[in-house]
């Protein structure tokens, strides 16, 4: 105030007089505008610190979300942890096609990411469809490039690919995943209790666009799945999937399959089939390709059985290895059914019996027997009964009640007609062979060492079979290809008409089941081949060097001590070999 | 001198005023204070600072997201940057220019800027954006006539005050008052609103009509008018939502956005929620969820509301106190301009202190869902060259209003 004292501009007032503005309406103006602003303050206080909680839920419902975290699926390893099944992290790209905007310049680019015909993209993005995949389950560094390309209405998500590093060797086994990583086949689905992960949930806050943009809060944690042992072998696996296909290409044959047992253990150390397929890219795989014929088809084994007639009779007391058995002119009538020899025999001991695999011995020392002390044997062996792996779709085989039996079937099924099994059945029933009459478990996953089996034999039943089927490997016997150098071999060979329809083919199931060292039996190698069509066609010819290629392999890989000279393998000459007829 | 004295007194009665009146306008000892007005520059200064920092967190998810920004994070932090660096070098200009020139330069920048709004609606010349043609394109930047009209508005109408203070007095009869006094400016302003109108631009309409009609009442506007100004203005509304009720729903739909919140009320719904999510001190300064693409215009019409998020209440009471504080400093300045007996400086600096008051009351209040939405600016900190420069040239020629004040405090006669 003092400074209005000053005086100047009362002096320039007087110069040009000009109607003084109004006094009180600019602090009228100003009093109203700090109302105005005080209001305001007063809005803001109320809506910041009063009213907030409705407001908050308000932007809750629209930026929160509840997103699925995917669970890692457990691995499936072999018995030395080698990864069998791995699920990779991958992207999935997916799109509302009527809502993408792209230039045809940045299609073309999408295109070429992914490595699309421009073409089938476009038709994927045909704007009358709701939603569309674009791209599944591509590498995630595909998919960010192609999400770089920042089309409004292409979306990515997080996902797991089953990956499986043995490809069509292992296919069978282990089957596949499905949808959401879910197991589909093999033992993806059987055990995807154990494999399977909880699938957890975070809360997030989302930006317009959909994208997560902060993590709050996890509710639920995704629990993985857990890693899974097989018994498998990789190598063995290898070994077999690669011998089997070898063998399949040089017979011409239609299909075939191979199992390496555990003796000591039944686990299930090699499981091959053929045909197979590649689980990695399955898309256009025919169904009948993805069986897992080892466990469920079924067939008929001929001969291999023989051993089983002649251990009922053994066990029962019935004959002596060395009792002799009339078998010559090698055709013998039973009502009004004949059945044949290859090669017509003379008398044969039981042991020649197997040797030489005679159709003829091997019935009469079955009619011999109650039907009901053959069946017994025969379901203590596990055949008619499945083998329990744990697999799903596993088959039981045929075996039919020994009351219905006639005569001829009874003497058939000595030599393993009239009866089916699978070819897991088949290995783990020799187990009974390869130990002193006990019948393993026979076991996919990993077990700890030895299990003691079931009895099913005498000791002294199983140790004297097991020397007659030595004596089938060696020269005079069906199956001298079978030997190995280094080891002691058992086993027998089977080479039975298909049966189709209802009768039987000239088409043949060769095979061989056999185990080493025949010592200290470690492994039960079972071979079969489906209609061998290159010229041989008889198990001795075409299971037996399966068999000892496999076989041979096996015991070196897994360091089994030798058990025999190396130069032990004695072949007769070449056009001498004894034969076989189922 | 004793007249001054006196006046002083009769603010009186209005007690806190008063002594605020008395104390704010004249400094104690002319010989020590500044040659202008710290705090004032301060103020702005702050907010100016706090809109480029607050353009840029608002911006910079919808900045990286956008074709149109060549998905650069910076691109409207870098604008902003050289709007208030263009803004500042225009505001020393304006400072060096005298209020005298100023009052002689009125009436043809308003000729100026009316020319712009006419080139501005000739297709062609004029840049269409969302249905609304409002800027002029130059090579890099686009001009928007609009924000310039307000400074010429309170420039023409301070000078017009002046010039038919004689006639704005209720000194004349009724009619010269009417006619020489009031409707000349109303036709003018009726031209100029109408161009606005045309754009459209109801926002600047609004802002330039408060201007105009405030600086009227400012100059000392006969009662005689104002009364039945006054009364007609419910008769007016009244007849309007007699005409068309559904006027009335949309003018009211703003009090509910909750009744469509994805639709009509979509835009202010989520100012709200942002509002709410701020609660006392903010989610933190680059934290906010509703500049992530929710809510659109946030580094314009909605930069508030991500303050509110960002800074929380605190914030949003900073800015207004800085508003506050930057309209006192305005009737500060008028008063010492007035007392000075300097009418045009007074009735400008009141009329930068209108533009801003009403221009930031507005946004403050559709940002607060307490207004209908209308496109309008933060004055000061929303994103927007023209208004930013507008704004600094603004707060010039009030620090010159302002400087000249002290000059002629310190006895100093031009």
């Amino acid at each position: 105030m003092r400074t209005l004292t000053l005086g100047s501009p009362t002096a320039r007032r007087a110069a040009k007089p000009v109607p003084a503005l109004p006094r009180l309406r600019a602090p009228f103006v100003y009093a109203f505008f700090l109302l105005l602003f005080v209001g305001l303050a007063g809005r803001s206080l109320y809506l910041q610190g009063i009213d907030n909680e409705f407001l908050q839920e308000q932007g809750s419902s629209r930026y929160s979300r509840e997103i699925e975290v995917p669970a890692h699926r457990g691995r499936i390893v072999d018995r030395d942890g080698e990864a069998l099944a791995v699920s990779t992290p991958v992207k999935s790209l997916w799109a509302f096609p009527g809502k993408v905007e792209a230039s045809p310049a940045q299609l073309a680019q999408l295109a070429k990411i992914l490595e699309l015909p421009p073409q089938a993209l476009a038709k994927k993005l045909a704007p009358d469809s709701d939603f569309a995949f674009i791209a599944r389950q591509v590498p995630p560094e595909v998919a960010d490039q192609a999400m770089r390309l920042r089309i409004k209405g292409v979306y990515d998500q997080n996902e797991y690919r089953r990956f499986y590093p043995g490809g069509e060797t292992m296919s069978h086994i282990l089957g596949f995943t499905g949808d959401h990583d879910a197991g589909q086949e093999g033992l993806e689905l059987a055990q995807q209790e154990w494999l399977g992960g909880k699938a957890g949930s975070r809360r997030v806050i989302i930006n317009r666009r959909g994208d997560a943009v902060e993590d709050v809060a996890a509710i639920r944690a995704p629990q993985a799945g857990r890693d899974l042992a097989l018994a498998i072998d990789s190598r063995l696996q290898y070994l077999a999937f690669r011998e089997l296909k070898a063998a399949i290409d040089a017979n011409k044959a239609k299909a075939g399959g191979l199992v390496i047992l555990d003796a000591q253990s039944g686990e299930v150390l090699a499981l091959a089939n053929w045909p197979t397929y590649n689980p990695n890219a399955r898309n256009k795989v025919a169904r009948e390709k993805m069986r897992n014929r080892a466990l469920t088809d079924v067939f008929e084994p001929g001969s291999t059985m023989k051993p089983f007639t002649i251990a009922a009779a053994l066990d029962a007391g019935r004959i002596r290895p060395e009792t002799m058995i009339e078998t010559s002119g090698g055709a013998m009538t039973i009502g009004s059914h004949t059945i044949h020899d290859a090669h017509a025999n003379g008398t044969l001991s039981v042991e020649q019996v197997i040797q030489k695999s005679s159709n003829i011995g091997a019935a009469r020392i079955a009619l011999a027997l109650p039907s009901e002390l053959m069946w017994e044997m025969f379901s203590d062996a596990g055949f008619g009964t499945p083998p329990r792996t744990g697999f799903p779709g596993e088959v039981s085989g045929r075996l039919r009640p020994a009351k219905s039996w006639k005569p001829i079937e009874q003497a058939t099924m000595a030599y393993g007609h009239g009866l089916s099994v699978n070819l897991v059945q088949l290995a783990r029933a020799y187990t009974v062979f390869a130990s002193d009459g006990e019948l393993k478990p026979a076991t996919l996953l990993k077990g700890n060492g030895p299990v003691a089996g079931k009895p099913v034999l005498k000791p002294e039943t199983a140790r004297a079979v097991r020397r007659m089927l030595e004596m089938a490997v060696q020269p005079g016997g069906t199956a001298p290809k079978a030997q190995i150098p280094g080891y002691r071999v058992a086993g027998k060979t089977g080479t039975a008409h298909k049966l189709e329809g209802r009768g039987y083919t000239n088409r043949y199931i060769s095979s061989f089941v056999g185990f080493a060292p025949a010592s200290k039996p470690r492994l039960v190698v079972a071979v079969m081949i489906d209609e061998p069509s290159a010229g041989q066609h008889y198990g001795g010819a075409v299971a037996a060097p399966v068999f000892s290629a496999v076989t041979g392999a096996a015991l070196r890989m897994l360091g089994v001590p030798t058990d025999a000279p190396v130069n032990n393998v004695l072949l007769p000459p070449e056009g001498s070999e004894v034969r076989e007829e189922t | 001198m004793r007249k001054d004295i006196a006046a002083t007194a009769t603010l009186r009665p209005f007690g806190m005023l008063k002594s605020l009146g008395a104390r704010v306008a004249v400094t104690p000892n002319p010989r020590t204070m500044r040659p202008y007005d710290g705090s004032l520059a301060w103020a702005s200064g702050l907010l100016l600072a706090i809109g480029l920092v607050m353009v840029y967190s608002a911006s910079i998810a919808m900045a990286e997201a956008s074709p149109h920004t060549g998905y650069r994070a910076w691109y409207f932090l870098l604008r902003h940057g050289m709007f208030l660096a263009t803004g500042l070098l225009a505001a020393y200009i304006a400072f060096q220019i005298p209020m005298k020139a100023w009052q002689r330069l009125a009436p043809w920048l308003f000729v100026a800027g009316i020319v712009l709004l006419l080139l501005v609606l000739i297709p062609g010349i004029g840049k269409s954006v969302n249905g609304a043609r409002r800027w002029l394109s130059l090579y890099f930047v686009n001009l928007q006539p609009s924000e310039f009209m307000k400074l010429a508005v309170v420039l023409y109408a301070a000078s017009y005050a002046v010039r038919k203070a004689e006639f704005l007095h209720a000194r004349q009869p009724m009619r010269q008052t009417l006619l020489k006094g009031f409707l000349p400016l109303l036709v003018v302003m009726g031209l100029t609103g109408g161009l606005l109108l045309l754009e459209p631009d109801f926002g600047a309409f609004v802002v330039i009509l408060g201007i105009a009609f405030g600086i009227l009442f400012l100059g000392g506007l006969d009662w005689r008018i104002l009364v039945p100004l006054a009364a007609l203005l419910p008769v007016v509304l009244g007849a309007i939502l007699v005409a068309a009720p559904y006027r009335l729903q949309r003018l009211v739909a703003f009090l509910d956005p909750w009744s469509d919140p994805f639709g009509k009320g979509y835009q202010l719904s989520h100012s709200l929620i942002a509002f709410g999510r701020g609660e006392w001190f903010g989610v933190g300064l680059g934290a906010s969820v509703e500049k992530l693409m929710f809510l659109p215009e946030a580094h314009t019409d909605f930069l508030l509301a991500v303050i509110a998020e960002e800074l929380g209440l605190v914030g949003v009471l900073a800015v207004l106190g800085l508003f506050i504080w930057f309209l006192f400093r305005s009737y500060a300045i008028a008063r010492q301009a007035m007392l000075l007996h300097r009418p045009f400086a007074a009735l400008t600096a009141q009329g930068i202190g209108v533009w801003v008051g009403v221009q930031a009351f507005i946004n403050i209040g559709v940002n607060m869902g307490v207004l209908p939405t209308k496109g309008l600016t933060l004055p000061l900190l929303s994103f927007g060259g023209s208004g930013i420069v507008a704004n600094c040239i603004a707060i010039a020629i009030l620090l010159r209003v302002d400087f000249e004040n002290r000059r002629l405090l310190r006895g100093f006669v031009e």
